[in-house]
């Protein structure tokens, strides 16, 4: 093995601990600032900024909110504006001018209950199109939503009358890599992943990984979609290789357990697709890196095109806590910073060292 | 997935479930797997042994024994557990039992220095950012934000039933496939397009029909013209970075379209570079190469594009010119193994090929105007060689004009090359072979338009034949010396009487002596015309043979008109182009040089010369006229395909032949620059160490084998001022200076062997022209002001003493300096060396201020005997000044006008037409004004053939 200094480090360089249960933290992009979502005990939500300032996470600002905010992304938002978008206990979707917290720039009552998962397109230059926000929710229903049209959703993906409705645990955008194209990615709680097409309107493939899925990431929302990462509940996950899509077969995949307990988030490395952190259960981090195989498809018995799945191999992990890490973002800008908070009340600015030799 | 929902609602709860799950999540899981472990397989306990285990090679079977062992189930050993651990990893370094959880690395876990380097990074990172964000914040505040750009919303509320698969499951079909066609034809659009934007010159890349590769429909093309310049930066950066990963998939067309979306966002170099690369990976070398240079266009020394650029050359076969990519990197990089990996696989794919051809000039061409300082032989001879025009059968040229010494071919294997940065070398008993060689390999040098191929093919065996008749005829029975010449080898179509001319001036060229070269070429000019001959092309070669000359000598005005004369016979001749282009440029005259260089590179893109001096002149344009700069240039002619020179177009087996005569050539010289090398460094090395004389040596050996080598001169001087041999050191600084007109070192160095001669007055002005190049450097400053009081004393003694004490003998008893012996004159008489020969404007300018600073009239008067009148303003150039003028008058009145009142008249004739000359008369004195009219009135008395009276009036009253 490798000696242990050239592997990638994470160093734990900035802990805060909140008064508040912490769902989800997100870096703002083109800055050094984060902002913080979560709840108070007494049932309000939270939404709070910090700035990175010398070694040290600062607040710079902090507003309470009617309802618990459980998700949040910028995807959708300009560089210049930079709002942010978040989904509540109560199915509420808003868009927040960071600049004036007060009134959201917009709001609609996206689901009936919870927005799990929240995922934009179309700003920040990821993804050519038009800017667009998807959301999960626990009502089974997984809606998109542009942010110049209000209250109608641009897609709506719901099961049919009769079919028992699955919790979407999580939603992400991918295949974006130009005006028309683009998918939306849902993981349900029974192991569901499903793969919808917006350009068609229609489902394009749908597995199933035999537990509840609690997150699914592409690695790039704005090129061909090329991999897909999802994580499950037992410590599992799958990378998905999407550029090969069998008649039958679907995608190919590889599979990997690491962690003891649910993998609750994965996110890739803005700056090198191939490199991911899954976060678990355990309050551990572990950072992975794909490797592609040397053919990333070949032809079955009938002749179509199959994909062949790459392997996954662990370039370092970290246990941060006990508790599970809930969330984890890395920041565009900088390459190896990112955020992540956890059940303990805790939210943690990391530093993963050496990403360029992994 | 009850525990996930659950938590979501009742976090609290979960918080206390999570924890004492996972508090003895490690034991209790390990219990129950190793429990299961031990009854499936039954590891008996005798395993858990040291011999057991070392002896086991199934790697799952040792993943259960560490499970057991790390379970304590039969008991804690901790040693044992590290032994298993280590064998397994011998085994097997990736298996997941190895995995341990380790925990956050902090501070503790670095060393001092990484640690802050790592917090010393975030901090400028999050001051970086600060900068960037109130940028962004400013730019957004003037942007209004509109959404033109974007597309339109989604038709709206679309319903998919996400759970009722079964029909979308028949349309699913692989991402190909659902691109309707209209969609592709509104990309071709696009590549079209983009074909058009890099004006048409290479070609793009075609679609390839691959199936399931989306990247199609990438848009090569991103429109940011609504963006901010910091978005711009982001967004350019993002889309390299897609670049680079597709790269890493080995997803090269894809690579290639992100690298385009993010130049056309935003040009930088590294895009450039990776696309290069990934263009090399496609194995589309002309993309490749049109991104190399635009690398190298905007940072000319750039490795990496180098190294592209290289193993493009490489792949198109052209390995001279891959090895001097590689070469250059290499002397950036000495230690770069690609570059290394690369030269050695092309000196192999060089060398495989037996050189049996004659070595072509071609790319010592490019060189040699590059470094744009060593001619050497090889300049004349292409000159002569080369068909200037191409479209013209070679075979009867080239029989024609066979050289008559050339018996063999294998001779000009031996011929050592000048390289661009080895400086030029000549091993005596070859070099003058030099301009009577090389006609054999014309036809290979150069392309030659296909239609001619087979004729050139014809003409070769017949040009032997041809050649040897002629050789036997024209030659006379000193030829086989090693040291002769043979003056008398025939030139093309000249008379035997012109063709020697113009042979003594290519060989006085050689040597350096490009006055006299210059004069010979006038000479044969003049016969030609006189002659009546009707052979433009060699009028051509010695009109451009002579525009050399001139720009050697720096007179770039008629280096101008020399070349201009030879492309109205010759039209899109490379050499005179060159010459030209580089005489305009010198006069800063940036248009007209840009024009031309553009108008060699469509001759002969390889022309590396061409290539830098376009860069430079594009920056400087840029500089001088903004971003319009090409709407004020001429136009740049279009050469006719037929002129046209792509070495690519070469039949590979002119390649393979070309390539082993390059081969042949550059062993010898890398040979001769290895041994040059060595000696040089042996010499430095003497030199450090004190021991002048044998450095001396040394560097003597150096220099025969790069006669022309600035270095060595200046090196070879110092040691001889440390060994006090000033005469010697003089000579090797004026060598120098020949060489190289603006050499610090040798000025400073002749300065010191001037007062080590006592000469003052050529120390000091060579000090002044040390401080003039450079006025930072003190130690001339310092000696400057010495030599002014030595230089005082010296001319207090002249005037007291009888001038014979001084005698130039002072230097041991070694030869004088070449220029001294003329200048001991008799009339007024001092210790000053001047140079009654100049060769150039700057010795004349040396010459004459030396002779006006001691007021030798009569020194002044033989310099401008010895003068051309016709060259006088030249030399003069832009120094002229009052006290000169009056200084030339009073000569002119005192010495020249009784001996030779015709010359006298005609410098009177040119002095006028010089630089400056009217301001400089109106900086005259009285008396010298008087002086001046004294002057022409006894002209005027004078009776002459030359000139009348009344011219003499007219001339008069230009003056006063």
């Amino acid at each position: 093995m490798s000696s242990p200094l050239s592997k990638p480090q994470i160093i734990a360089h900035i802990q805060k601990s909140l008064n508040y249960t912490v769902f989800d933290s997100k870096w703002i992009p083109c800055s050094a600032k984060f902002v913080c979502l979560g709840n108070f005990a007494r049932g309000t939500g939270v939404l709070q900024i910090y700035e990175v300032q010398h070694g040290e996470a600062q607040l710079i600002k902090e507003v309470e909110k009617a309802k618990p905010i459980k998700c949040g992304t910028f995807g959708a938002s300009s560089l210049q504006q930079r709002h942010i978008a978040t989904g509540d206990f109560d199915g509420n979707l808003h868009i927040w001018n960071l600049e004036a917290l007060d009134v959201p720039v917009y709001t609609t009552k996206a689901h009936k209950e919870i927005v799990n998962s929240i995922d934009g397109v179309g700003g920040l230059g990821i993804g050519d199109g038009a800017p667009e926000i998807v959301t999960g929710s626990r009502d089974g229903t997984v809606k998109v939503w542009d942010p110049r049209q209000k209250d109608l959703p641009v897609a709506n993906m719901e099961p049919v009358e009769g079919e028992t409705k699955r919790d979407c645990w999580t939603v992400a955008f991918g295949h974006a890599f130009n005006d028309q194209d683009r998918c939306v990615c849902a993981g349900y709680d029974n192991g569901d992943i499903k793969l919808f097409d917006l350009r068609n309107m229609s489902l394009r493939w749908e597995t199933n990984i035999k537990n509840g899925v609690c997150c699914v990431e592409f690695d790039r929302k704005d090129i061909n979609m090329n991999k897909l990462v999802a994580t499950s509940l037992e410590g599992k996950f799958h990378v998905f290789d999407t550029r090969t899509q069998h008649p039958t077969k679907g995608f190919a995949s590889v599979s990997e357990k690491a962690h003891k307990a649910t993998i609750w988030q994965v996110r890739h490395l803005p700056q090198n697709r191939d490199i991911f952190m899954t976060a678990g259960g355990a309050g551990n981090l572990h950072l992975w890196k794909y490797e592609y195989p040397a053919q990333r498809s070949k032809k079955d018995s009938d002749g179509a095109d199959v994909g062949v799945a790459g392997s996954v191999s662990l370039l370092q992990n970290a246990t941060l806590s006990t508790q599970p890490i809930a969330s984890l973002d890395w920041s565009p800008d900088k390459q190896g910073l990112c955020v992540c908070s956890g059940f303990d009340q805790t939210v943690r600015v990391l530093i993963v060292t050496k990403l360029n030799v992994a | 997935m009850l525990l996930k929902v659950v938590l979501l609602l009742f976090y609290s709860s979960y918080i206390i479930t999570e924890f004492s799950l996972s508090a003895m999540s490690g034991e209790a899981v390990f219990s129950r797997q190793s429990s299961t472990a031990g009854f499936s397989t039954k590891v008996p306990v005798e395993h858990l042994d040291y011999d057991y285990i070392e002896k086991c090679k199934d790697v799952k079977y040792l993943e259960k024994i560490l499970r057991i062992l790390r379970s304590g189930e039969e008991g804690i050993y901790p040693h044992l557990i590290k032994f298993c651990e280590s064998h397994l990893e011998k085994l097997n370094p990736n298996s997941r039992a190895l995995r341990k959880e380790n925990p956050v690395a902090t501070e503790a876990s670095f060393s001092k220095d990484e640690w802050n380097q790592i917090v010393d990074d975030l901090r400028t990172w999050t001051e970086e950012t600060k900068k960037t964000e109130t940028l962004l914040k400013e730019e957004s505040v003037f942007e209004d934000l509109s959404d033109v750009k974007i597309p339109p919303i989604r038709s709206s509320n679309c319903f998919v039933p996400p759970n009722k698969t079964s029909l979308p499951k028949q349309t699913r079909n692989s991402s190909k496939r659902v691109v309707p066609r209209d969609y592709q034809e509104w990309d071709k659009f696009n590549v079209e397009e983009e074909c058009g934007k890099i004006d048409g010159s290479m070609q793009k890349i075609d679609p390839p029909a691959q199936l399931n590769s989306g990247h199609l429909n990438i848009r090569r093309e991103v429109d940011a013209s609504s963006l901010s310049h910091q978005e711009k930066l982001l967004l350019a950066n993002r889309e390299k970075d897609k670049g680079n990963e597709a790269f890493r998939a080995n997803d090269y067309e894809e690579a290639v379209a992100y690298y385009s979306r993010s130049l056309s966002i935003f040009p930088t170099v590294n895009a450039y570079n990776n696309r290069a690369q990934a263009e090399i990976r496609l194995e589309h070398w002309h993309n490749a190469m049109t991104d190399c240079l635009q690398v190298l266009e905007l940072e000319p020394r750039n490795k990496k594009a180098l190294l592209r650029r290289a193993t493009v050359y490489y792949h198109m076969g052209k390995f001279q010119m891959a090895s001097e990519d590689l070469r250059t990197v290499l002397q950036e990089e000495p230690n770069n193994p690609a570059a290394m990996q690369l030269l050695s696989k092309i000196e192999k794919k060089m060398s495989d090929c037996p050189p049996e051809q004659q070595s072509r000039g071609k790319k010592i061409l490019i060189e040699e105007v590059e470094e744009d300082l060593c001619y050497s032989k090889e300049e004349q001879e292409e000159q002569r060689a080369r068909p200037v025009q191409p479209s013209q059968p070679v075979g009867g040229e080239e029989s024609s004009a066979a050289p008559a010494e050339r018996g063999d071919m294998g001779n000009a294997q031996k011929k050592p090359h000048s390289r661009g940065d080895g400086g030029p070398h000549t091993d005596t008993s070859n070099s003058h072979h030099g301009p009577w060689r090389g006609k054999g390999g014309t036809s290979d040098k150069y392309k030659v338009p296909e239609e001619s191929k087979e004729k050139v093919a014809n003409g070769s065996s017949k040009r032997g034949s041809t050649a040897s008749a002629q050789g036997n005829k024209g030659t006379t029975g000193g030829e086989k010396a090693k040291e002769t010449v043979n003056l008398d080898a025939p030139c093309g179509a000249l008379p035997p009487h012109l063709s020697r001319l113009k042979n003594e001036g290519n060989l006085l060229f050689k040597n350096g002596q490009f006055a006299d070269a210059l004069e010979k070429y006038s000479q044969a000019i003049q016969g030609y015309t006189d002659s009546g001959m009707d052979s433009p092309e060699d009028l051509c070669l010695l009109y451009s043979n002579r525009a050399a000359c001139y720009l050697k000598d720096g007179n770039s005005q008629d280096c101008i008109q020399d070349c201009t004369r030879a492309l109205e016979l010759q039209p899109f001749s490379l050499k005179p182009l060159l010459r030209r282009a580089m005489a305009y440029e010198s006069l800063e005259r940036y248009r007209k040089a840009y024009v031309d260089y553009k108008t060699v590179l469509q001759i002969d893109t390889s022309v590396q010369a061409a290539h830098d001096s376009v860069n430079r002149i594009t920056r400087m344009l840029i500089e001088e006229d903004g971003a319009e700069w090409r709407e004020k240039l001429p136009d740049i002619p279009l050469v006719p395909l037929s002129a046209q020179q792509h070495r690519r177009e070469e039949p590979p087996s002119q390649q393979v032949l070309q390539a082993r005569a390059e081969k042949a050539s550059r062993d010898a010289e890398r040979r001769a620059e290895v041994r040059f090398t060595a000696l040089k460094q042996e010499g430095n090395d003497f030199v450090k160490k004190g021991q002048y004389q044998e450095a001396l040596g040394k560097y003597a050996e150096c220099l025969k084998l790069k006669p022309k080598e600035c270095a060595i001169y200046t090196n070879r001087a110092l040691c001889y001022l440390k060994l006090q041999r000033f005469g010697e050191a003089k000579q090797d600084c004026d060598a120098a200076l020949e060489l190289e007109p603006d050499n610090k070192k040798a000025f400073f160095r002749r300065a010191l062997a001037n007062k080590g001669l006592q000469d003052y007055l050529a120390c000091s002005s060579d000090l002044q022209e040390v401080l003039q190049l450079d006025p930072n450097v003190q130690e001339a400053e310092k000696e400057l002001e010495e030599v002014t009081v030595l230089l005082r004393q010296s001319l207090a003694r002249t005037q007291d003493k009888p001038r014979k004490t001084v005698a130039i003998t002072e230097v041991d008893g070694e030869e004088a300096v070449t220029e001294a012996p003329n200048c001991v004159s008799s009339c007024t008489g001092d210790n000053i060396s001047i140079n009654l020969k100049p060769s150039s404007a700057y010795e004349f300018g040396q010459s004459l201020n030396a002779a006006r600073c001691c007021g030798n009239a009569a020194a002044c008067a033989k310099l401008l005997a010895s003068t051309e009148p016709e060259l006088l303003p030249q030399y003069l150039s832009n120094q002229l000044d009052g006290h000169t003028i009056s200084f030339i008058v009073k000569a002119l009145d005192s010495h020249l006008l009784e001996e030779k009142p015709d010359l006298a008249y005609r410098h009177l004739d040119q002095l006028h037409t010089a630089d400056r000359f009217r301001v400089a008369l109106t900086m005259l004195e009285k008396d010298e004004r008087r002086h001046v009219t004294q002057l022409f009135e006894r002209l005027s008395a004078v009776e002459s053939a030359e000139f009348t009276k009344d011219e003499v009036q007219n001339l008069a009253n230009k003056y006063i």
